[in-house]
Order: C-alpha cells, then sequence, then structure tokens
C-alpha cells in the first residue's frame, strides 16, 4: 500500500505540476505582456554603464572613504568615477571658477550647506533631485528618503528644491584627556565654566602639558567658538533676531572663555591653528582637553592609547544660563545643474548615501546621516567596543537631534561673517583688544553686511 | 625683412611684389594676434567689465561705474594689505638681492665639483610652493615646529614666528628668501661670467682689490644685471600670494594679508567678484608701474 502510495503519487503530482507550470507560465506571459512597459521602465543599477562621472570632493574622511571605495561603485554600476579631492577652501575656488561658467565638468560635489547653501542655490548651481526621487526607474525601490534626519533633509532643501543628500552628521564635541585629569586629580568639567578651573589646575599641576587647545585660525574660529557662545546664554544675533550680537553680554562672556582658554591655556601660536594642529597635539597626548569636530574621531583614536584614555561629550552646558546648544550639521552631496550626467549622478548619490555604505563609514568614523544605520545592528556593536565608541554615538546622537547649524549674524554673507567673528577672537588673543571692544567692532563690521 | 623673390616676381610690377609681401606677412601675424586677444585682452577688458560692477554671486550684475575702485580706497583691509605688500616687498627684495649677489660670487669663485654645488644651490627655487608653505608650517610653528624644538634644546624660549603679527612678514620674507635668493644667484652668476676680464685686471694693477674692487668695479657692472633680478622678483614679490596662504591664511589678525590675498579672498571666498576684479587690476597697475620704473632704471644704467 505504502508501496502504491509511493509510486503513484509522485506521478500524480508530476502531472499537476506540469498543469500547474503551464498555467504559471502562461500567467507569467501574459502579466509580462499587460505589465511589460512598466517593467521595462523599473529601476536598474547598470542602466549607465560605461559612463564617467567627475567629484569634485572636499578633504574628508568621507571622501577618502568613498574614494577607496568607488572601485565597488564601478562593479555595481558600471559607472566609473573621477574623483578629485581637495581643501575646503581651493574646493571652493574651484566650484566657482567651473561652475559660474557654467561648465559641465563637474557632475556632483559637495557643499556645506549651512554655509554657501543660500548663496549656491541663489546662482543656480544646484539641479533639483526631487523629481529624479519621484521616477521610480530612476530611483532604487530600497532608497527611503524619510530615512534621513529630517532636520538634515531641511538643510538640503531650499525653497522647495531638494538640492542635495546629507553624507553625515557633525559637529564639535569637547575632548579630554582622562589619564591627565587622574594624574591632576581634577573632575571632568560639567558646566562651561567648569573648563577654565580645570585648566588652570592641570597647568599647576604640570606645566609641560597644554591644558587647552582650539582653533585659532580666522575663518576656522566660528566653528567650535559658537556653543560657548550659545551656552554662555549669547548668540551671534540680537535678541530679536535682525542685527548682528555678538557685543551682547552673554555672548561677550562665551567669546572670553574661549579666548582666554587659548591665550592663558593653548599652545604657542594657537592663532595659526586649525584642525590639523589640534589633532596633532591632543593625539600625541600634549594637550588635555579641546572642542574639536566629531568628525576626527577617527584620525584621533588613530594615536596608540587615544581609544583607551581619551573622553568625548558635547561641551558641558553654562552653569549660569542653564542652555547647552551644540552645533550640529552635515555636508550635502549635489548635482550640478550644468551636468551632462544627471542620470549616473544620481545613480552615485543613492549608492553613495545607501544604509549599506554608511554602515561601512562608521569604521572610518562619518556619522551617518540615515537613522536606521544610526539605530542599527552594526552601529551597536561598534560602539560597544569602546567606552569612547559609546560616548561618541551619543554625542552625535545628540548633536543629530538638537544641533543647530545657524550661527552667523543675519545675512546670506556667511563666509564673511565667520572672517569678521574670527577676527575679533584672534584680536582678543592677540591683546589687540579687549572682548568687549573686539565683540562690538565685529558687529559693526557684521551690521554692514547686511 | 628682404625677400628672396621668384623670377615670376621679379618680373611683376614692384606694386605687385609689395602687395604679396603684405598679404604673407599679414597672414603670419595672425595666429600671435589670436592668441594675445584670447588669452591677454579679452580676460583683462572683461576683468575691467567685472570690476566697474556690482557682481557678486547669486545676484544680477549692476554697473556702478568707479564704485568699487572708490570702495577700495576707503576699505581699511584693502589698505593694511596695500601697506603689507609693499613692506613684504621691500623686506624680501633687500634680502634677496644682498643674498643672490653673496651667492652668486661665491657660486663664481667655486672650481671643485662647480656642477653639483651650482644644481644644489639652485634646488630650493625649483621646488612647488606649497611644499614650501609646508615645510615652513613644520619647521616654524610654535607649537610642533622643529626650529622652535631645536632653539629650545640651548634653551631659548620658543618664538611665535609665523605667529606673531609682529614678526609675521619677517618670517615669510626669511622663508621666501631661503626659496629665491638662488635664483637672484644664478642670474648674478651668469652676469659675472659676461664681464670683462681685462677691466679686473685693470683694477688690480691699480691695487683695487677685494672689498673695493667689489664696491666701485663689480657692482656698478652688475647694475643692468641685478636690476634684471629685480625686475622679475618684483612682479613675483608684489604678487606674493601662495606661501601667506599655505602657512599663514594671511594671518595672525591681517598681519600677513597682502593684496593677493585680500583679491581671493574677496573673489573666492566671499564671492564678490566686482569687488575682487578692482582689486587685481589695482593690483596688476601696481606690479606694471614697478616693472616700468625699474625698466627705465635700466636704461639709464646701460647707456
Amino acid at each position: 500500500m505504502t508501496m502504491v502510495q509511493r509510486a503513484t503519487a509522485p506521478g500524480r503530482s508530476r502531472k499537476r505540476a506540469g498543469r500547474r507550470g503551464r498555467i504559471l507560465a502562461l500567467a507569467g506571459v501574459l502579466a509580462s505582456l499587460l505589465a511589460g512597459p512598466a517593467a521595462a521602465e523599473g529601476f536598474d543599477w547598470k542602466r549607465y554603464d560605461g559612463q564617467t562621472i567627475n567629484l569634485v570632493l572636499t578633504n574628508h574622511p568621507w571622501s577618502n572613504a568613498i574614494r577607496d571605495m568607488a572601485q565597488q561603485f564601478t562593479d555595481k554600476t558600471g559607472i566609473k568615477l573621477r574623483i578629485e579631492i581637495l581643501n575646503e577652501d581651493p574646493q571652493r575656488a574651484r566650484l566657482n571658477t567651473l561652475l559660474q561658467a557654467k561648465s559641465a565638468d563637474i557632475d556632483v560635489y559637495v557643499s556645506l550647506k549651512i554655509r554657501e547653501g543660500a548663496v549656491y542655490n541663489k546662482a543656480g548651481w544646484y539641479a533639483d533631485i526631487a523629481p529624479m526621487l519621484k521616477d521610480p526607474a530612476q530611483t532604487a525601490p530600497e532608497f527611503r528618503i524619510e530615512d534621513f534626519g529630517a532636520g538634515l533633509i531641511r538643510n538640503e532643501t531650499f525653497g522647495g528644491r531638494l538640492t542635495g543628500l546629507p553624507i553625515n552628521v557633525e559637529g564639535p564635541l569637547f575632548y579630554w584627556h582622562k589619564d591627565i585629569f587622574a594624574k591632576c586629580n581634577v573632575a571632568v568639567p560639567e558646566y562651561l565654566e567648569d573648563i577654565l578651573d580645570a585648566a588652570r589646575k592641570i597647568k599647576a599641576c604640570d606645566p609641560a602639558i597644554n591644558a587647552w587647545a582650539a582653533r585659532g585660525v580666522r575663518n576656522a574660529v566660528p566653528y567650535p567658538m559658537a556653543a560657548f557662545v550659545f551656552n554662555s546664554g549669547g548668540g551671534f544675533k540680537s535678541v530679536d533676531g535682525t542685527k548682528p550680537g555678538l557685543c551682547r553680554p552673554e555672548s561677550v562672556a562665551g567669546l572670553t572663555l574661549y579666548t582666554d582658554l587659548l591665550k592663558d591655556y593653548g599652545p604657542v601660536g594657537a592663532t595659526n591653528h586649525s584642525f590639523p594642529q589640534v589633532v596633532e597635539l591632543l593625539g600625541q597626548g600634549k594637550v588635555a582637553m579641546t572642542h574639536e569636530s566629531s568628525n576626527e574621531f577617527s584620525n584621533i583614536m588613530k594615536y596608540p592609547g587615544r581609544e583607551d584614555d581619551l573622553g568625548v561629550k558635547l561641551l558641558p552646558k553654562g552653569r549660569a544660563s542653564g542652555v547647552s546648544q551644540p552645533i550640529g550639521f552635515g555636508w550635502g552631496l549635489s548635482i550640478s545643474e550644468y551636468s551632462r550626467r544627471k542620470g549616473p549622478s544620481w545613480t552615485f548619490l543613492q549608492w553613495a548615501t545607501s544604509p549599506e555604505v554608511q554602515a561601512v563609514l562608521v569604521d572610518r568614523g562619518v556619522a551617518p546621516s540615515r537613522n536606521s544605520v544610526f539605530a542599527g545592528e552594526g552601529m551597536r556593536a561598534w560602539a560597544s567596543q569602546k567606552p569612547v565608541r559609546r560616548e561618541w554615538v551619543d554625542a552625535v546622537s545628540e548633536i543629530s537631534r538638537r544641533g543647530t547649524g545657524d550661527y552667523a549674524s543675519p545675512t546670506d554673507r556667511v563666509p564673511e561673517t565667520r572672517e569678521i567673528i574670527g577676527r575679533a577672537a584672534q584680536e582678543v588673543v592677540l591683546g589687540q583688544k579687549t572682548p568687549q571692544q573686539a565683540a562690538c567692532d565685529a558687529d559693526a563690521a557684521l551690521l554692514k553686511l547686511q | 625683412m628682404s625677400t628672396i623673390a621668384s623670377p615670376a616676381v621679379t618680373a611683376a610690377p614692384d606694386r605687385m611684389r609689395r602687395g604679396q609681401h603684405k598679404i604673407s606677412f599679414s597672414w603670419m601675424v595672425w595666429p600671435a594676434v589670436a592668441f594675445v586677444v584670447l588669452m591677454m585682452v579679452f580676460p583683462l577688458v572683461y576683468a575691467a567689465w567685472i570690476s566697474l560692477q556690482d557682481a557678486s554671486l547669486g545676484t544680477e550684475p549692476r554697473f556702478v561705474g568707479f564704485e568699487n575702485y572708490l570702495n577700495l580706497a576707503s576699505d581699511p583691509e584693502f589698505l593694511n594689505a596695500f601697506r603689507v605688500t609693499w613692506v613684504l616687498y621691500g623686506v624680501a627684495l633687500a634680502l634677496q638681492l644682498a643674498l643672490g649677489t653673496w651667492l652668486g660670487i661665491v657660486l663664481n669663485g667655486v672650481k671643485v665639483a662647480r656642477h653639483l654645488v651650482r644644481t644644489i644651490a639652485i634646488t630650493p627655487f625649483m621646488m612647488p610652493p606649497v611644499v614650501v608653505g609646508m615645510m615652513a608650517i613644520v619647521l616654524l610653528d610654535p607649537s610642533v615646529g622643529i626650529v622652535n624644538w631645536l632653539i629650545g634644546t640651548v634653551g631659548v624660549p620658543p618664538l611665535l614666528w609665523l605667529a606673531s603679527p609682529h614678526w609675521v612678514l619677517l618670517s615669510v620674507a626669511l622663508v621666501d628668501t631661503w626659496q629665491w635668493a638662488p635664483f637672484v644667484g644664478l642670474i648674478v652668476l651668469g652676469g659675472l661670467q659676461s664681464l670683462p676680464a681685462s677691466v679686473f685686471e685693470a683694477a688690480e694693477v691699480d691695487g683695487v682689490i677685494g672689498w673695493r674692487r667689489f664696491v666701485y668695479v663689480t657692482l656698478p657692472l652688475l647694475g643692468p644685471t641685478l636690476l634684471t633680478a629685480a625686475v622679475l622678483r618684483s612682479v613675483d614679490l608684489l604678487r606674493f600670494f601662495d606661501l601667506v596662504f599655505i602657512a599663514t591664511r594671511g594671518g595672525p589678525g591681517n598681519a600677513s594679508t597682502t593684496m593677493n590675498m585680500y583679491a581671493y579672498q574677496q573673489g573666492f571666498e566671499f564671492s564678490r567678484f566686482g569687488h575682487a576684479s578692482a582689486a587685481m587690476l589695482t593690483l596688476s597697475a601696481v606690479v606694471l608701474c614697478t616693472v616700468m620704473v625699474f625698466a627705465r632704471l635700466r636704461r639709464s644704467l646701460s647707456y
């Protein structure tokens, strides 16, 4: 019985399977006939196979990582990348030269929307990527724009035009050497005002160590100094938001604290220092504290021992003001309006901001702009390996939630505001003016930009 | 301008010959004219046109006449850049002419391994400015620079070098002199080798030797050569940019912001193209006037 059953059952099932197969095949043919045009328009990563696009990027951990991964993109899409990585200023100069001439030589570039976004948008340099985003033939089904931080997408949007995709989240963080603090028996600053006290104690404990280091170069100063001004209760605008506000007493307090630290506890020649020098000094263990970019985390951790003896968190809030306002924003990846290869460029943007790529970039110290990657298993596993990584993830996560990129006086001419505010700080550090004088003179100059 | 005429042309009337000559001449000169117009005249005229406009990124250009030039004249930043440019120019040119002359004389006297010594001596000015700028940072940074470390080993306190508003120009001038004095030395060497030996022999017979021979014989004879070197260095020094851009960013404060650096910031960082063009054309005029002064001096010395 069993044997017969065994003998007959497969035969029947084969017949049934044959019938089912013919029905399915017929259905398939019908479906393909009915849905033929839609299938032809479906997204295909190889659609632009053989094309080459030109990228102009800034010297940033993200750019360097993408350069290393470029072959993966070419393998997946057939599109070749010609990547040019320049320091920020030369990159801006290059964009100015080529895009002002409406050159098609640049397809994709990065820009800092909080700094130059409004002006570049006014000049018409950004292609609107919203139409491509909505086109299922151009956009991979797994690409989810809602996965990006809402604030970051807002930064990329000008007058309803989506001018790019955020590639990271960043902002300055407070780094400190736990071993130096322990050796000198100094408590980790809980409030902003405590930093000065800690610096004083560390200098008294070990004069060979610089208690503090931070950016002192003119146009680089506002980035790390802004949170000092905000946390002191001040700002870069007047209370009603219509005029410059560096001369407000609370803002002057923030300026004073930043410049006092640099002048009295910073390294010699700090007014010529930007992030490379600060990272070098912190990495070498010659500095006890700094307020430096979250982006530099991976570079700092390359120095032996730093993963074990550094702590990192947001700049402490002001004791008197009770304010904690971190600075936070992201670089944006955009397509040039003058590009003749917008299709392959958009394909690149999707790949470069995909969860898979962002998950890899975490290892290179790039904080992801996608929420799913931030909350993902990969990030958690990476962070769990060292306490300092956990601290960094918490701090950057906080930045992405509460950070602001608005630390200029009310004007579109943001680069000039950076120069003027930075110079005010330098004048104080060099002893040329008091903080009050420098701040009020800066406000007068900033007012002319409105 | 003599032409070798074919027999057919010889037989033709003079008028025809002249016409043929003119046609061939005009064809020959056209590429050069086109090159000059495209590469020099057009950009210059365009820059002049932009300098008369209120042209900034993201705004429609508006004709404002000479307003940009008037703004420059009343802008304390530009006036400071003008001063910085001339101070740097004066210090660096004096150092480079003095050291270059000395180097030229030394190289002229070298008898052993002459080619090797000369090659080593001219190496600095063959280096890219970016490399020199990075070297200046590495060497002169007050905190991480090797120079302060070296002088610290003999008990000298750290100097601020590029970070001092008072010493930054001298520091920059010294770095530039290190790079370009050998260039002046090479020109002087060429000048020395072209001087007639009989003059020096006569001087020696008359008992004019050593320092006196240098002051009263060599230096006057080298006058046109030194002026040529001065013209070449003036053009570079008045347009000083790369070293300050890399090493100081025009700081501290605005202590090393040269006119070229100022124009770069206005144009490329602040996107004020009209204002930047006016600054650049003013700088061009300064360079041109300086070169003309030296050219006139050279002519007066040559006769």
